[in-house]
């Protein structure tokens, strides 16, 4: 579709860049409130203890502490998807990072004081730190009344007859990999203020990604607390990043909710860098098993994977990643049969949340360091191995996800392009090259009941205008591209158009910005409103230019008739005439979109999205045999994205998660010893900075997608799914060695090419 | 005990009370509802905190608020309001550039861009990287914060110096 | 946040009889990136901060005696830029250029660097290599203390409750010589080193004809050590100096007597790095593993001095060759 857009397709800057490049727009941390007190939380000091006896009287009679919680003195509030959460430990820790107790003073430093004050006494309790060690008879229980570490959690998926197509293979590959904890490093740290009306209404300004499911949780919060029949109101103060931190209701939430409460003023917590790195919840790290086999011809014949996920001492979304990890084992390529089991494991480990690819970047790790290996076993290059079995538009998954628009080829082929593979691969002399490609949903997902987003639009006297969505703005530039496709359909400019959204009070309801689904629902369901506030405007301008409606053109704050040109009238001139009346008329309209996507039934299978996103990604490096030193030459990424509303910040998403997938590849791990983090700083968690910045290419591929907004799919997350594998495929092709544990650091490298020398 | 302390902040005097033990984040974000300047880290490590004192880039954070005392301190909320048209050509070039996502690390990336250009108005991409090797960015994978700061130096060039 | 007072003496002399008057209660300040973290880490707890930066004359680079002299306030900013230290002290300009941050380094000083005595203080090892000397300052007069002599333990020097260090001498180099410093990292800034290797290497004569040629087109390591092998240079002076390898910064002098007067071959430096990989003492640490840590003690030295040839062959083209 070549149409020339206005708005669409244009490099927009970002609506809300000018208050952050003039440093006035308000994070958490520049909020202050009349009368705010400042909370601060103690932490366990074990990994795993009895709680013999709490003693706050001394931090009480602090001069200027107002309020001091413990398990003890709060009801009780079971939080997460599997309640096996207090905001206050009572009774036991499970882990170091569990929160014991709380204090509101009239400032942080007596906040901390204070903390130093309360009286902890423990009885240690045997820990356990490793998922394969928990899951044994004679092993500590985390949760004693649960009789099991591992979780009730049904995470399988069955697709054909993997042992049958097994057998039939010519070319079977079977290997273990492993991926670490890795964190999500927001430079904005985490943090919300409470504050209760006289009527026991709740206002929380939060980061939060999920401002519904939130006040949902929260009503459930205040039932626990006695307050029943009372308002939850969420508004987001500009969001320091996202990705995927704030999918969950947090401790330290619900700790300002009751510290506000108990002390009838507004308390604001904030986490320090260390608490952040220390309390807060990482990706997922998973053990996975994968075998897969193809034919004679090298077209793929079965999946085979079993994982085990460490879950820590409590739970978060970390526990439901094999859901979406499904995703990639069951439709990233072509393969007919597939099997997938995942246990979740209790230990005394930190608990893990969402974060960017939720289990997409572990799954594809193991899948496309596997599926190079069975190239090699078959004796076909990797690229054509990867041409061969590729999704194509139109085809049906083993998880029945019906894939619409699919460009994975044309992804593929561009990598190869990019890298000059030909030419690159297979000389084994210290350079290499490699590949790995993603799939991901693009199109909303149907994680809860409602994959819905709702918007209201209100067009006021000058032709401006109010967008208010409930989608969220974590810096990804969905307030500008809802803006764009407004404008676009109304002719108007960007510049135009306000996008409010980040207050539950006035914004309708959306579930979240998670699955990279808002550009793909929040626009959707903007255009729906946009359509009916342009069908509002024409029958207003056809009766103003006296023209039969469809024979009118809005363009450029203009609508005007296209068989006569000189009938045209301004808009805000339009609008204001429609509402300075008798028995006038406002132009308001609103729109609740929910994309036309499945739940997975009970066997995980039905189409989860409405369209998925595809791409690749390819690397070229350069390996130190010495040192074991990995340098990437060149970095290519080519995405599948439907149409780039917004080509500007499109990028911004690919080189961000690339740069995330690089770090996620070769430097970054939280380091755990006994429970207890020893790396929570920026100079021993080796986030890249801009001088580690690689030769960087992105092609942006537009197939159209049909069921996108203006043709768009969701990019979010797809740009740090296959980094990792890219990278250790390409150091398999330097060197000849094989990395299966992320990260691939030098000292891995050196160890395994020493190995290698010795047989 | 409370000390006195004069300086420059944007280019106006200033003079107030603080603490000895104050740092100058502290001071700018706490006291002189300046909150461009963030706390990343609190240690150095991530440059959100980056101001310019007397010429050079600084973490604030580290910064002890008495060092202050007769220096020239600039902060992003000066540049903008000391510009005409109340933006800096090269916040001018963040906001065109897609430098900016979530915009935490954006303040402190401006005053290290300001500091690089004040002193070599013609950076090759190296020596842009070198600038800001101290500002931690987890959004944008850094590639179009580079691209700013070239525009803004070319942009600056052709009026004439970025000031 | 934890409350100290802030005192600015405006010469050495009040600066020592603030230190005298406050005993273990003071702490100096000089560019603040180390004193700073340790306060809000809860390191310490001191009750005045005495500020260095407040005293004229403790920041300079100049030229004395054919060596250098710099003033221990100069930053690390300044050392960077300083054509002088480019050119004369090639490995501290290694150590400066690749030093934590721009922000950093603009206020951080060579002396606060040597003082906190970290075993990973990058310009550490460099100014081992260089034969430094550091003078200091107390109540009770100056002294000058060879560098070695200074660093006691890991953030232990040899300076007294009242002393200040005021200046790093470094000796006029061998003719004939060059230095350089390896940062070994995980990443390409904001790090500490994994391992930190320094060298003087110093030979006898600067006709080398096929290493000189592979050098200008940037030749792969492989030919560079092969043109070396060709070129019959004998090493006169060695100095190798690591860091984070045992519990102070280090000088490898092992290593340096087997190396001096010996022709610099692949061979030669393979076995310079391994004695100097026996004569460590590195652990096992959050920042890396002791195993690695002797891997790397042993293969860098020959690159450092391969680094150091460049340096030399380069000098002496640029001086008109000999």
């Amino acid at each position: 579709m070549k149409e020339e857009f206005v708005n669409v397709g244009k490099p927009v800057p970002k609506k809300d860049a000018y208050e952050k490049a003039i440093g006035r727009a308000t994070y958490i941390h520049d909020l202050k409130l009349p009368g705010m007190l400042y909370g601060k939380i103690l932490y366990s000091r074990y990994p795993h203890a009895r709680i013999v006896h709490i003693d706050t009287s001394k931090a009480e009679k602090l001069p200027g502490v107002k309020a001091v919680l413990t398990g003890y003195n709060i009801p009780e509030i079971r939080i997460g998807f599997y309640k096996d959460n207090t905001p206050l430990k009572k009774g036991k820790v499970y882990a170091m990072r569990d929160e014991v107790a709380a204090v509101a003073a009239i400032d942080p430093e007596i906040a901390e004081e204070a903390l130093e004050l309360i009286e902890v006494e423990y009885e240690p309790l045997p820990a356990v730190f490793d998922p394969e060690e928990a899951m044994k008879e004679d092993a500590p229980l985390i949760h004693e009344e649960h009789k099991t570490n591992v979780l009730r959690l049904p995470w399988k998926l069955v697709a054909g007859d993997v042992d049958e197509a097994r057998k039939n293979s010519a070319y079977v590959v079977e290997d273990q990999f492993r991926v670490t904890r890795v964190t999500h490093c927001c430079m904005g740290t985490s943090g919300c203020v409470a504050v209760f009306d006289p009527q026991d209404n709740l206002t929380l300004y939060s980061i939060t990604q999920i401002p519904y499911l939130a006040q949902r949780d929260f009503q459930e919060a205040l039932k626990a607390m006695g307050l029943t029949g009372k308002k939850v109101r969420v508004i987001q103060t500009t969001i320091g990043g996202g990705f995927g931190s704030k999918l969950d209701t947090h401790c330290y939430e619900y700790i300002a909710i009751l510290l506000a409460h108990r002390t009838r003023r507004p308390v604001k917590i904030t986490f320090t860098r260390e608490e952040e790195f220390k309390y807060t919840s990482p990706r997922q790290p998973a053990i996975i098993r994968i075998a897969q086999g193809c034919d004679r011809e090298g077209k793929l014949t079965f999946r085979d994977v079993q994982m085990i996920l460490d879950n820590g001492a409590h739970t978060s979304w970390g526990a439901t990643t094999p859901s979406v990890m499904m995703m990639p084992i069951s439709s990233l390529y072509k393969v007919p049969n597939v099997r997938y089991t995942a246990k979740c494991v209790y230990t005394n480990n930190t608990y893990c949340q969402a974060m960017r690819g939720y289990g997409n970047p572990q799954a594809t790790f193991a899948i496309e360091c596997s599926m190079d290996q069975l190239a090699e076993a078959a004796g076909i290059d990797p690229m054509e191995f990867r041409l061969m079995n590729a999704n194509e538009p139109g085809e049906v998954t083993p998880q029945r996800f019906k894939i619409s628009s699919c460009a994975l080829k044309e992804c593929i082929e561009a990598v190869g392009r990019m890298l000059n593979w030909k030419e690159k691969r297979g000389k084994r002399d210290g350079r290499g090259v490699g590949m790995a490609s993603l799939i991901h949903v693009g199109g909303g997902a149907r994680v809860y009941k409602s994959d819905g987003c709702g918007t209201i639009i209100k067009v006021d006297d000058f032709g401006k205008v109010d967008v208010f969505t409930g989608a969220s703005d974590i810096g990804q530039g969905a307030d500008t591209v809802i803006a764009q496709v407004v404008a676009e359909e109304l002719g108007v400019r960007t510049e135009d158009v306000t996008v409010i959204d980040n207050d539950t009070d006035v914004c309708p309801w959306d579930v979240g910005v998670h699955a990279s689904r808002t550009t793909f629902v929040a626009c959707n369901s903007a255009l729906g409103a946009a359509r009916k506030v342009k069908a509002e405007i024409l029958k207003l301008a056809a009766l103003a230019l006296a023209e039969p409606e469809d024979q009118l053109v809005m363009k450029d704050r203009v609508i005007y008739s296209k068989r006569n040109p000189e009938k045209k009238i301004e808009l805000g001139k339009l609008l204001r005439g429609a509402h300075y009346t008798r028995r006038g008329k406002m132009i308001m309209a609103e729109y609740f979109y929910d994309p036309d996507n499945e739940m997975l039934d009970k066997e995980f299978k039905g189409n989860f999205s409405m369209a998925y996103a595809y791409g690749a990604h390819g690397v070229e490096v350069e390996v130190d045999k010495e040192t074991g030193q990995v340098k990437i030459l060149k970095y290519v990424a080519a995405h599948d994205v439907g149409k780039a509303i917004n080509p500007m910040l499109l990028e911004g998403q690919i080189y961000g998660g690339a740069m995330m997938g690089i770090g996620y590849a070769l430097t970054e791990q939280m380091i755990f010893q006994d429970g207890e983090m020893k790396n929570p700083n920026f100079l021993d968690y080796k986030i890249l900075t801009a001088k580690d910045v690689p030769p960087m290419e992105a092609e942006i591929i537009e197939p159209w997608e049909e069921y996108g907004p203006y043709g768009a799919k969701g990019i979010g997350e797809p740009g740090c799914v296959p980094s990792a594998p890219a990278i250790a495929n390409a150091i398999y092709d330097a060197i000849g060695v094989r990395i299966k544990d992320l990260p691939i650091t030098p000292e891995k490298i050196l160890a395994a090419l020493k190995e290698k020398e010795k047989s | 005990m409370r000390k006195q302390i004069s300086f420059l902040l944007n280019g106006e005097k200033v003079e107030v009370e603080v603490e000895p033990h104050w740092t100058l984040l502290y001071l700018l974000r706490e006291v002189l509802e300046l909150t461009g300047a963030k706390e990343g880290c609190g240690m150095g490590e991530c440059g959100a905190c980056t101001v310019i004192v007397n010429g050079k880039a600084v973490v604030s954070c580290l910064f002890p608020v008495m060092e202050v005392e007769g220096a020239e301190v600039w902060t992003v909320e000066g540049l903008a309001e000391t510009s005409p048209g109340g933006l800096h050509p090269i916040q001018r070039a963040f906001i065109d550039n897609g430098a900016i996502q979530c915009g935490f690390c954006t303040p402190g990336m401006i005053m290290s861009a300001k500091a690089l250009l004040d002193e070599n108005p013609n950076p090759t991409e190296e020596e842009i990287k070198t600038a800001i090797e101290g500002n931690i960015c987890r959004c944008t994978g850094y590639i179009q914060i580079i691209r700013a700061i070239e525009a803004a130096a070319k942009g600056g060039s052709d009026e004439g110096g970025v000031r | 946040m934890i409350r100290y007072d802030y005192l600015k003496p405006s010469s050495l002399e009040e600066a020592i009889g603030l230190l005298k008057q406050y005993g273990g209660q003071a702490k100096l300040i000089a560019g603040g990136t180390d004193v700073m973290v340790d306060i809000r880490q809860k390191k310490y707890a001191p009750q005045v901060l005495i500020s260095l930066r407040g005293i004229e004359g403790l920041s300079y680079i100049r030229e004395e005696d054919g060596g250098l002299r710099i003033g221990a306030l100069t930053t690390h900013r300044e050392l960077e830029k300083s054509p002088l230290v480019r050119e004369r002290l090639g490995a501290l300009a290694d150590a400066v250029d690749n030093l934590g941050s721009v922000q950093i380094r603009n206020v951080a000083t060579i002396g606060g660097n040597i003082c906190n005595a970290a075993p990973s203080a990058d310009t550490a090892p460099p100014l081992l290599a260089l034969g430094a000397s550091v003078r200091i300052k107390g109540s009770e007069g100056e002294r000058v203390l060879p560098l070695e002599e200074f660093f006691l333990g890991p953030g232990e020097t040899a300076l007294k409750d009242d002393e200040i260090l005021v200046e790093f001498i470094i000796p006029s180099p061998p003719p004939n010589s060059a230095s350089a410093y390896w940062k070994h990292t995980r990443r390409q800034a904001m790090d500490l080193p994994i391992i930190g290797v320094a060298m003087m290497l110093a030979v006898e004569k600067t006709e080398a004809p096929a290493l000189k040629e592979a050098f200008g087109r940037e030749a792969p390591l492989e030919e560079l050590l092969g043109a070396l092998d060709k070129s019959e240079l004998v090493c006169q002076e060695v100095r190798l100096a690591l860091g984070v390898a045992a519990p102070t910064p280090m000088r490898a002098s092992k290593a340096e007597e087997f190396l001096r007067g010996k022709r610099v071959t692949q061979e030669a430096l393979l076995q310079f790095g391994e004695i100097a990989s026996s004569e460590a003492t590195p652990r096992d640490t959050v920042r890396g593993a002791a195993w690695y840590r002797r891997e790397m003690i042993k293969v860098l030295p020959k690159r450092l001095a391969l680094k150091c040839l460049e340096r030399i062959l380069h000098k002496n083209q640029k001086e008109g060759g000999k």
